[in-house]
């Protein structure tokens, strides 16, 4: 298992510092290399990279890259330096709609979170030569890019999501059946949203995609205030994307609230991880090392 | 309930802001934009009975805040709580030493004592006893407390000056209802050099008359001159006095001289005894029906010697002038003593220490040892008065004081200047006042140049340069007068202000500092005790009389002392009725508990307003 990043570069994986800093490609990388910076002997070093050439060892090299082998013929000390390879296609798809834009307690919304997700995803793919691609949504796609891995793709790609502004109602499920229709290989596929809409369609678009052959991961990204609906005073609580309003005294609505959430969490969870669907809910308020060590992890189970 | 300044009430009408919110106010749910409005079940809003208390709650607390914010800035203020107080009774009673004629200072005290019977039981009585100073002898308390204070009484040495008591009275009373009753002989000498004084309306003066002064015999002054001391009797009776003033000399009688005086008259008496040249000197009579404390005055005798000056002159400078003059001005305070420079050589120069100033008028020939002499003797304090001529060398008298040669040089050529006082605050000019304009009627061709710094500027000639300088040194000091003293360099002995000016000019360096040594009671020093007599403080003897004033025996009325006392006319609105309300609202403080009731209020808004969200 990965160990957990340390302090220091925690501080970097922090949104109330990530949301400081300026563009989209500062916060990719702020947040990339302060995450592999934090980890430990990580099992994940290493993959998706063949043999390149032998180097002579110099003092602070890796010890396990030293070629024994060399060693015991020549007796000097080699290490061992690996090329990265890649044959993997990404698709990031995030949702924009109104809902996305919504900030409750935390430094970020939930768009700004997500797309700093989805740009610290791309940056860590686009190290690994992974063909990354995105597409962003509200009822419609507004943005589209097709995977690839060439050098000046990773900025266009950061740069769109930096463009990205809150859209109108959300329909997770028409994406997900488009890219079901579109993919041609075998992808992973990266899904950020709230997924605070109806989950039948949703959980029905993600099964086509896993039917496709794709590995999936779906990013549930909420705010602090959805998770605990810490309100008081009665209030009318008025949905942003249908204007749908419910009066209601939050001390008396907070504990359906919660199980509500609870439930409809528990039915992703259930029903994604039932189709071999990664599932993870992220707090915005929370650090972004959780979301990409799962990404990591159904990245080395792919290999 | 009044406000001392009303104005502020205005700031009352505030309350309308929150009122007109709390109507305006019809929000209960405000909308607040969410997400997952999808799991949210709708319930029934708090707007019942309890959130309707709840809101005119908050309504009255804010309501409340605002208008005691506001009247405590108006500073509120009950009369009615002040003139329920507890009044003040202050019993103020003389003890001048006119109270020591037999019986009054008794007679006095029961009239006090009378005083504080008369106080309510639920009055707080203070006890004030006065001469030129007032002491609270009992700050306002029980009447066992004011009796004590009375009896603990004595007479005083003190002159009777009753601003002082006033003073205290209104001090004790502090703006407060208050009645004064003032025990006292109604000398009319306690009012001498003092204005009316101002006493507050609510301040009730009650003045009792402990009985006339009688008739009294004093010794109001002493002078002693070489033969004689004469003792200034004032006889303040109606009749004519005789008596027999007696001389002591260290105690020890060495005159007497019977008197003679009429009604109401200081005569002098002379009593024929040589003056000693120290010790002290009491001059007394015999007066048993007066005032006992102004029976005898006091002095010390100063050194009666006549102060000598040296003179240095040479065969060339011979002080002629100077000697003359000094010998026409002196009466007998100053003895010249003319000497050359070849007199106080050697070991002769020891002479010069004995001296009280030394006029240098020839530095021809002086030697080491005399030179060394005069620097000795000014820096022990001793006067030196040099004056410029042919005959004294700047750089001799450079070298004598170590001064720089720059300092003193003499006019390369001559120069036509005449002279000028600056300063006739300097005890050299002082006595010529408007006279000082003669002395520019002197014409001097000759003079030294003498660089100011550090030095003293009295007098400077008609170009701007120093013509007079003084400097201290050490203990001692140092008079240069720029120019000939001896009608070599200026025509300054043939004017009429040569002779006053060469007097005070000796006498100003033969001056040295002696503290005093007579004192009246009012001003004694430190360690020295309020009563007449000699007194030893520290090694010092001083002589301490009683205030001649107070031996007077002019009386007034009780309704000429009320007359002296100016109570302010209360008029509604004016300054009178002002201060009294000020000084009420200062002693009640209603605005703190207004601002600690605003404080509660804005609290429990908090605590209200805090349950409510």
């Amino acid at each position: 298992m990965p160990s957990t990043p340390a302090p220091r570069a925690l501080r970097f994986l922090d949104p109330a510092v990530v949301s400081r800093l300026g563009t989209m490609e500062l916060k990719a990388r702020t947040v990339v290399e302060g995450f592999l910076s934090g980890l430990h002997r990580s099992p994940y070093k290493g993959f998706s990279v063949e043999f390149a050439e032998y180097r002579q060892y110099l003092p602070g090299d890796d010890l396990s890259t030293l070629d024994w082998k060399v060693y015991a013929r020549t007796d000097r000390h080699y290490i061992r330096k690996y090329e990265e390879e890649t044959n993997l296609e990404c698709h990031l798809l995030l949702d924009q709609s109104a809902s996305m834009a919504y900030r409750g307690t935390a430094p970020m919304s939930k768009l700004e979170y997500g797309s700093v997700l989805a740009g610290s995803l791309a940056f860590l793919m686009h190290r690994q030569r992974d063909a990354t691609g995105l597409m962003a949504f509200d009822e419609q796609i507004r943005f589209r890019l097709p995977a690839s891995a060439r050098p000046g793709h990773l900025h266009a790609l950061l740069l769109g999501l930096e463009r990205l502004e809150a859209g109108q109602r959300s329909n997770v499920e028409r994406p997900l059946h488009q890219l079901a229709e579109a993919l041609v290989k075998r992808s992973l596929v990266v899904l950020i949203s709230d997924l605070l809409d109806d989950p039948v369609p949703v959980i029905k678009g993600l099964k086509h995609l896993k039917f496709r052959g794709s590995d999936i991961i779906v990013f549930q990204v909420l705010d602090p205030t959805e998770l605990t609906f810490p309100f008081r005073g009665a209030a009318t609580f008025r949905d942003v994307e249908t204007a749908e309003h419910v009066v209601a005294d939050p001390a008396r609505a907070r504990a359906a609230y919660l199980r509500g959430l609870a439930e409809l969490t528990q039915r992703y969870e259930h029903e994604l991880r039932g189709a071999g669907i990664d599932f993870v809910q992220v707090d915005t308020s929370q650090p972004l090392d959780l979301a990409l060590l799962a990404y990591l992890s159904t990245r080395s189970r792919r290999k | 309930m009044n406000f001392l300044y009303p104005a502020f009430l205005l700031g009352a009408l505030a309350v309308a802001v929150p009122v007109v919110l709390h109507l305006l106010r019809r929000d209960v749910a405000p909308d607040v934009p969410f997400t997952a409005v999808r799991l949210l079940q709708g319930s029934p809003v708090d707007s019942s009975r309890r959130r309707h208390l709840r809101d005119l709650l908050l309504l009255l607390a804010r309501v409340a805040a605002l208008l005691l914010l506001a009247a405590a800035f108006a500073r509120p203020y009950a009369p009615e709580a002040a003139a329920a107080a507890t009044r003040l009774r202050i019993i103020a009673i003389d003890r001048s030493f006119s109270m020591g004629a037999p019986g009054r200072f008794a007679r006095a005290l029961d009239i006090a004592r009378g005083a504080v019977d008369e106080a309510g039981f639920a009055d707080r009585i203070a006890i004030i006893a006065f001469d030129e100073r007032a002491a609270v002898v009992a700050p306002p308390g029980n009447a066992a407390d004011a009796r004590a204070a009375l009896g603990a009484l004595a007479v005083g040495s003190g002159a009777t000056r009753y601003g002082v008591m006033l003073g205290k009275a209104v001090e004790l009373a502090a703006g407060g209802p208050a009645t004064l009753v003032v025990v006292t002989d109604l000398q009319r000498a306690g009012w001498e050099g003092e204005a009316r004084a101002r006493v507050p309306g609510a301040v009730a003066l009650d003045v009792r008359d402990a009985g006339t002064p009688p008739d009294n015999l004093a010794i109001v002054a002493l002078g002693m001159q070489a033969d004689t001391v004469t003792a200034s009797v004032l006889n303040a009776s109606r009749t004519a006095r005789q008596g027999v003033a007696v001389v002591t000399h260290d105690g020890a009688p060495v005159a007497r001289a019977s008197f003679s005086a009429p009604p109401d008259t200081t005569v002098e008496v002379p009593l024929a005894w040589r003056r000693a040249s120290t010790g002290t000197v009491s001059v007394a009579i015999d007066d048993r029906a007066g005032f006992s404390a102004d029976n005898a005055r006091h002095a010390v005798v100063r050194g009666a010697a006549a102060a000598t000056v040296m003179v240095i002159t040479s065969s060339d400078a011979s002080g002629f002038f100077l000697l003359r003059a000094l010998e026409a001005a002196a009466e007998g305070t100053l003895r010249a003593l003319p000497v050359t420079t070849e007199q106080i050589a050697g070991a002769r120069a020891s002479a010069i220490a004995d001296q009280s100033a030394v006029v240098l008028l020839s530095t021809r020939n002086l030697d080491r040892d005399a030179r060394a002499a005069l620097a000795a003797f000014v820096t022990r304090g001793g006067g030196l008065l040099i004056a410029a001529s042919p005959d004294v060398d700047p750089a001799v008298v450079s070298a004598i004081f170590g001064w720089n040669v720059a300092t003193l040089s003499a006019d390369p050529a001559p120069r036509q200047v005449s002279l000028a006082a600056t300063d006739l605050r300097h005890p050299m000019f002082r006595p010529f006042g408007s006279l000082a304009a003669n002395l520019g009627q002197v014409r001097f061709h000759h003079a030294w140049r003498v660089k100011p710094d550090g030095w003293q500027v009295p007098a400077r000639f008609s170009d701007g340069s120093p013509a007079v300088l003084e400097r201290p040194l050490d203990a001692g000091r140092v008079v240069i007068f720029a120019s000939d003293l001896d009608r070599r360099w200026n025509d300054f002995p043939l004017h009429s202000a040569y002779v006053p000016f060469v007097a005070e000019a000796v006498r100003h360096v033969a001056a040295r500092h002696t503290p005093p040594q007579e004192f009246l009671v009012a001003h004694i020093p430190a360690g020295a005790k309020p009563e007449p007599g000699i007194q030893n403080i520290d090694g010092r003897t001083i002589a301490v009389n009683v205030d001649p004033r107070e031996s007077s025996t002019g009386a007034m009325t009780t309704a000429e002392f009320r007359g002296m006392v100016e109570a302010p006319t209360v008029v509604a609105g004016g300054m009178p009725r002002q201060v009294h309300a000020e000084q009420t609202e200062s002693r009640q403080n209603l605005w703190q508990f207004g601002l600690a009731l605003m404080l509660v209020a804005l609290v429990a808004e908090s605590f209200v307003g805090k349950a409510q969200r």
